[in-house]
């Protein structure tokens, strides 16, 4: 529901845009954007940049004539487009575009890694009374879509629609049990461990970026409180320890060693994939070399990499190439099948089996436990299963096998929070094969149905400013 | 505890519920407010009595009480909108508290006067402000559950002494009755500092 309300935004915002009288604006934008191109990302001068381009491009809309008579919130639209429109431009430059932040989430991912496995919700004072696990998964799924969008209020609403479901939890289980109402004391706790559990892509680089180019003037009242527990439970989770776990330190110790052991175990398992990975490492950008000794770490790692802007400015298909490259010098790279059947037999012998599958909330649903806002999700849910299959079957090599013969449930296909990645590659692919010569298109490669939708519009706006920007250099 | 079982039924009294969405000015402020408070104190049951006088389990709108705002009217004619932050209690996020009252202009700390332990805490928590707080920050200290007399453990006079050491306003109040609910926040209302404006 929020993206289609800030989707109708953007829509009636290039409308306008559209006018001959917005011209000027769509000049000023345009040029804004270009001007980033020439910089080297210095994340707080682009934020301080960003932010007065923002506000007095919001003050002009206000006091043109093209908005004259508009209402308040047709005026507050006109910004979240404005925002939307440019944020989504800038993404690629912007979004952990420093060394440093995707150190930051490459460790706060690890440790979130480490500590989901042996975490209790006693460890964070969440009373017996507040504990509902298997609801948590509905807040941990708002979590772990904030990959699927690129604009600042996209991505915070992910966080703001996991918020809300932890509150509708708590409030329900307090009137059950007669509890007082739920406040911070019992808010705070179960976001912390909706997050670790959640372990959302990037993340340390997803709060800073929200809070660096959301409109200051939305980023206020609840969404600000909301957004606050969200910084707060990242720096309790980054400084997590015995003492704030209430354990021993012994016990700590060894809980994280066995969470080692236990994600370690999987990666020597995998060794056909690390070393597929470790050899690829030399042709990929640098957050895959960061990357690589985790690579076998947790399958999931596979994603983080191309996750990156950097990557996927690369266009995907490059990766793809290199894949198929470097595949002829390794002697034995596993069959879909042999890994299909390796992590199947690994699956059985787990003992958390249970636990893994708890990322993908509609493995165990019946059809009656679903409704139609469901669609949505589980439309996504399967094109990322599509894409992600299509593109490791395509990286070993195999000649397509077709999705319906295998299992989808394999741990192989990662429950992909992140559309992004696949989207990118959909598009990407889609270029490289087909489309190769359109070249009429600079936007950044679409996110999710939404955001493809409102690219499509993108460069209808880049046309009229070209336009614009020609009309504009004939007269003088 | 049971600040939801047993709240009689109570009008808003003199406050303001309209909810103003306009810029905020000199007439009409807008103000972020920060309770800390160690875990159980009541934090959440004062600003819930304060915003809904009681609490409506059919309201779908807001739930929970982590976060809520509140307009209050004053007699000179100027509304108060307070943002109303809370924060998590318990020790092991204390070190955390210090993002909630960055840019707060107003914390309230909340302690159970049936628990000794609470009001030591009250007084960490005004030292922590006093440190790292903003300057002009206002304070008040609340001594909670007023109702329990018979387990009283914090006498009224400490909590006045101390608040009186260091420049605060102090009041003790009843989630469960609602008594003094709505002073705390009108006397929070005007120690507030004005923006200097000319009236019109």
């Amino acid at each position: 529901m929020e993206n289609t309300d800030v989707f109708l935004g953007l829509h009636e915002f290039l409308e306008r845009m559209r006018q001959p009288s917005a011209a000027d604006f769509v000049k000023s934008i345009k040029s804004f954007i270009v001007s980033f191109s020439n910089n080297a990302p210095d994340p707080e001068r682009d934020s301080a940049a960003v932010q007065e381009f923002l506000a007095n491009m919001e003050a002009a809309f206000r006091a043109h004539p093209l908005w004259a008579g508009c209402s308040e919130e047709e005026l507050d639209s006109a910004g979240e487009g404005l925002e939307k429109y440019v944020m989504t431009k800038l993404f690629t430059r912007v979004f952990a575009s420093l060394p440093d932040d995707a150190k930051c989430d490459e460790e706060l991912y690890e440790k979130m890694a480490l500590v989901q496995q042996f975490i209790r919700p006693e460890n964070l004072d969440i009373t017996p009374t507040f504990q509902n696990e298997t609801s948590w998964l509905l807040a941990q799924k708002e979590l772990q879509k904030i990959n699927m969008y690129k604009a600042p209020r996209d991505k915070l609403l992910c966080i703001l629609s996991c918020c809300k479901v932890i509150n509708n939890l708590l409030f329900n289980a307090s009137i059950a049990s007669n509890e007082n109402p739920p406040g911070a004391d019992e808010f705070l706790p179960v976001l912390i461990y909706v997050t670790i559990k959640a372990n959302p892509p990037q993340l340390h680089s997803n709060l800073l970026y929200i809070q660096r180019y959301r409109s200051q003037s939305r980023l206020v009242a609840e969404a600000a409180y909301f957004f606050t527990n969200m910084l707060s439970a990242e720096s309790f989770i980054s400084n997590i320890d015995a003492k704030s776990l209430s354990m021993e330190e012994s016990e700590f110790q060894n809980n994280m060693e066995s969470a080692l052991a236990f994600l370690s175990g999987l990666s020597t398992d995998m060794d056909g994939l690390s070393n597929l990975n470790d050899q690829n490492a030399g042709h990929l950008p640098r957050e895959q070399l960061i990357d690589s000794k985790h690579q076998a770490l947790n399958s999931k790692k596979e994603k983080e990499p191309v996750n990156q802007p950097k990557s996927s400015e690369r266009k995907s298909g490059s990766k793809k190439v290199t894949f198929a490259k470097d595949q002829a010098p390794i002697t034995k790279v596993p069959s879909l099948s042999e890994l299909e059947n390796k992590g199947a037999t690994m699956l059985l012998k787990e003992d958390k089996a249970s636990q893994v599958f708890q990322e993908y909330p509609y493995l165990f649903a019946n059809v009656g436990d679903l409704t139609i806002n469901d669609v949505e999700d589980l439309l996504n849910n399967y094109k990322q299963l599509v894409f992600k299959y299509v593109c490791l079957s395509k990286g070993l090599g195999s000649t397509s096998s077709s999705l319906l013969s295998s299992n989808l449930h394999t741990p192989v296909v990662d429950h992909a929070e992140t559309v992004k990645e696949t989207e990118d590659q959909k598009i990407a692919e889609l270029k490289d094969e087909s489309d190769k010569d359109t070249g009429m298109d600079d936007s950044p490669k679409s996110v999710s149905v939404s955001e493809e939708d409102v690219e499509s519009h993108l460069p209808q706006v880049d046309a009229h400013a070209h336009q614009g920007g020609k009309n504009d250099g004939t007269s003088q | 505890m049971g600040c939801a079982s047993s709240i009689p039924d109570k009008s808003a009294g003199g406050l303001n519920n309209l909810d103003n969405g306009g810029a905020p000015d000199a007439k009409n402020l807008r103000v972020k407010l920060v309770l800390l408070g160690d875990s159980g104190v009541g934090k959440s049951c004062i600003v819930l009595r304060f915003v809904r006088g009681q609490f409506d389990p059919t309201s779908k709108v807001t739930v929970g009480a982590s976060f809520l705002s509140q307009t209050i009217a004053l007699q000179d004619s100027t509304t108060v909108k307070f943002e109303i932050w809370d924060t998590a209690g318990q020790e092991r996020y204390a070190a955390l508290a210090p993002l909630y009252y960055r840019g707060a202009a107003v914390a309230v700390i909340v302690y159970d006067i049936t628990s000794s332990e609470s009001f030591t805490k009250a007084q960490y928590w005004v030292k922590e402000l006093q440190k790292h707080g903003s300057p002009d920050i206002v304070m008040a200290l609340v001594g909670n559950k007023a109702d329990l007399q018979d387990s009283r453990e914090v006498p009224a006079q400490d909590g006045i002494d101390y608040a009186e050491k260091n420049g605060m306003f102090f009041i003790e109040t009843s989630a469960k009755t609602a008594d003094n609910i709505n002073q705390l926040f009108e006397e929070i209302a005007k120690r507030l500092p004005r923006p200097s404006a000319p009236d019109s």
